[in-house]
């Protein structure tokens, strides 16, 4: 199946079941730099987001991205995708950037009455691997039953888009990115329209690509999905981007220095703790 | 009735004209449903004008030669369809504002021009098409067209579909996006040349759209939308001859774009999703299914 995650390093083999493989695949290689980001300045022509940001982003890590409105959250991701260049620094990657990159915007500007199915919105994730006549191949059918289903939206695979309501759209839009099989996903408030079922449902999907050794970039508003399934965070506002293990980051001090939280919602939110230590299970 | 059918198909002209259309509505139909889709439709209608100027520079300086109009149409849409893609794209304004705001100048300039040369111009049949126009260079032109059509969307279908469907995705998964957006758009200026002789320049939008559109209220995927366009397509055309031929005063052009019209509404009144789906009893539960609840209790 995902012979692009095989040929991005060196001396990987094998095949199998949906998942399986680019697990044991890439366990040799959890924990090294998917990319690596180096004195990174963003923002637009007269507005700079944040100053020099240096991290990497690592194989098997989920990456919480906070803060306020307009902290530029979004804009951190497009850059990623290279739908912008920065002001100034540089993206390494390490192992080649990836063919693909799983991608799921914060607002689509989708057609929703472009004339297709939900199965036909996921297999566009892998749409540059169809023959111009062929379509699927057997495999790929295989592979996209498995992200229907595993999307939750295998029943409705038959449904014109349009006939969606929006947490179904967002479930197709997920099958998609599952089969688009990228090292490195982008998720930018991928839970904003969905209900509380349907986004531990959407945050499984999630934990398994970090099981299988993908690296996943979440932007969230909601800290609790952050301390539970995120192993590092990056926090935007104030011009300033801290990046680290989430219990680092996440501190009352922080989130309030940064404009994510005021005075009184931080004390409230963190009452009777000194850090958020206590409630993460990382 | 039959024997004026018969007495039809014994014109050479005649036969002419049905074999450029058949082979045009293969050729304008895939067009006209992404121009449908893409949310260009009036779009096309803008570039039909934008490439007068060249039409008529190109009558004015060589005469009325398939080759001038292929040259002086093609320079003139190709060069407001790239001026358009960069205005959008480097300033303010969006592409229907740019576009809008650059054939209106194309459209002033070619009819200057036209004012300007006198009389010479057959303005009836240059606005509105006519059937005995169709020499051999112009049945060449529309099958070479035809041809080059058809084997771009062998190629472009897919890019296609996933830049239409969802734009900024595209983005992400390639290099030159503008690639698709300006090849379909040369593809809409090669049609609207082809279509000129048969429909004239105001026409030739007709065919593009209307099959298009009235295919929309039935087909629910690509495929079907499609295949029913050509067929609307080819069936207008058809008819439409057949009517000019009747009514001998009537240009070809309009005959065709109204038979076009008269699916259009059929389409929306009977279609499924057009009216159509108000006349039925409402049939599929849009409930969720059992089986999707229970596989959330699984994810749990
Ligand atoms: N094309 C643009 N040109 C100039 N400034 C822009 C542009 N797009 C966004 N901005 C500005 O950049 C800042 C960051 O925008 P961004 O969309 O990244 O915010 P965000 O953190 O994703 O916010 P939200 O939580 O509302 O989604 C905002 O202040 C916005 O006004
Ligand atoms: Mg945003």
């Amino acid at each position: 199946m995902s012979d692009r995650i095989q040929r991005s390093g060196a001396g990987r083999g094998g095949s199998g079941v949906v998942g399986a493989f680019v697990a044991r695949d890439l366990r040799g290689d959890l924990m090294s730099a998917v990319l690596q980001i180096r004195d990174l300045t963003l923002g637009y022509r007269d507005l700079t987001l944040f100053h020099r940001l240096s991290m990497d982003i690592a194989a098997g890590t989920t990456l919480a991205v906070l803060g306020a409105n307009g902290s530029g959250k979004s804009t951190f991701v497009k850059m990623l995708l290279g739908l912008m260049d920065p002001l100034s620094g540089s993206l390494i990657w390490p192992q080649g950037r990836p063919r693909d990159i799983g991608y799921l915007a914060q607002m689509t500007e989708f057609d929703r009455r472009f004339p297709i199915r939900v199965r036909d919105l996921a297999a566009m994730g892998a749409w540059r691997g169809f023959g111009y006549r062929t379509g699927l191949d057997a495999a790929a059918r295989d592979r996209m039953a498995a992200a229907l289903d595993e999307a939750g939206v295998l029943d409705i695979a038959d449904r014109p888009l349009h006939m969606l309501s929006g947490g179904q759209l967002q479930r197709a839009l997920f099958a998609r990115v599952i089969m688009q099989d990228a090292p490195l996903i982008l998720l930018d408030e991928p839970f904003a329209a969905v209900d509380q079922s349907t986004e531990a449902h959407l945050l499984s999907i999630i934990r398994r690509w970090r099981d299988e050794g993908r690296a996943v970039v979440l932007v969230v508003h909601d800290l609790s999905s952050v301390l539970d399934y995120c192993s590092h965070a990056l926090l935007l506002g104030g011009q300033e981007a801290t990046h680290g293990p989430v219990n680092d980051v996440l501190t009352p001090d922080r989130l309030v220095a940064q404009g994510y939280l005021s005075e009184s919602q931080a004390s409230w939110m963190f009452r009777g703790t000194h850090s958020t230590a206590e409630h993460a299970n990382v | 009735m039959y024997d004026l059918i018969a007495e039809m198909w014994s014109f050479a002209f005649m036969r002419r004209a049905f074999v450029a259309t058949t082979v045009l509505s293969a050729s304008v139909a895939p067009v006209g449903a992404f121009l449908v889709l893409r949310r260009l439709s009036l779009a096309g209608e803008a570039m039909a004008h934008a490439i007068t100027p060249g039409i008529v520079i190109g009558f004015v300086t060589a005469g009325l030669s398939v080759m001038s109009l292929l040259v002086g149409g093609l320079i003139a849409g190709v060069g407001v369809a790239i001026l358009t893609a960069f205005l959008a794209r480097r300033t303010i304004l969006r592409s229907d504002a740019s576009l809008a705001s650059l054939y209106l100048i194309a459209l002033a300039v070619g009819i200057f021009i036209l004012s300007a040369a006198g009389s010479a111009v057959p303005l009836k049949s240059f606005l509105f098409g006519s059937i005995l126009g169709i020499d051999d260079a112009s049945m060449v032109l529309v099958g070479g067209v035809a041809t080059v059509t058809l084997l771009a969307f062998a190629v472009l279908l897919r890019p296609l579909i996933v830049s239409t469907c969802d734009p900024v995705f595209f983005e992400t998964q390639t290099r030159g996006p503008w690639l698709v957006d300006q090849g379909f758009m040369l593809l809409l200026v090669l049609n609207l040349l082809a279509a000129f002789k048969t429909l004239g320049t105001l026409m030739a939008v007709g065919l593009m759209i209307l099959p298009a559109t009235a295919a929309r209220y039935w087909a629910s995927t690509i495929t079907g939308q499609l295949i029913l366009g050509f067929l609307f397509a080819l069936s207008s055309c058809w008819i439409g001859l057949t009517l000019s031929y009747l009514f001998p005063d009537t240009p070809s052009g309009p005959a065709i774009v109204l038979v076009a019209g008269g699916f259009f509404l059929f389409s929306a009144i009977f279609g499924p999703l057009g009216f159509g789906r108000r006349m039925r009893k409402p049939s599929v539960s849009k409930d969720i299914p059992i089986a999707q609840i229970q596989q959330e209790e699984r994810a749990q």
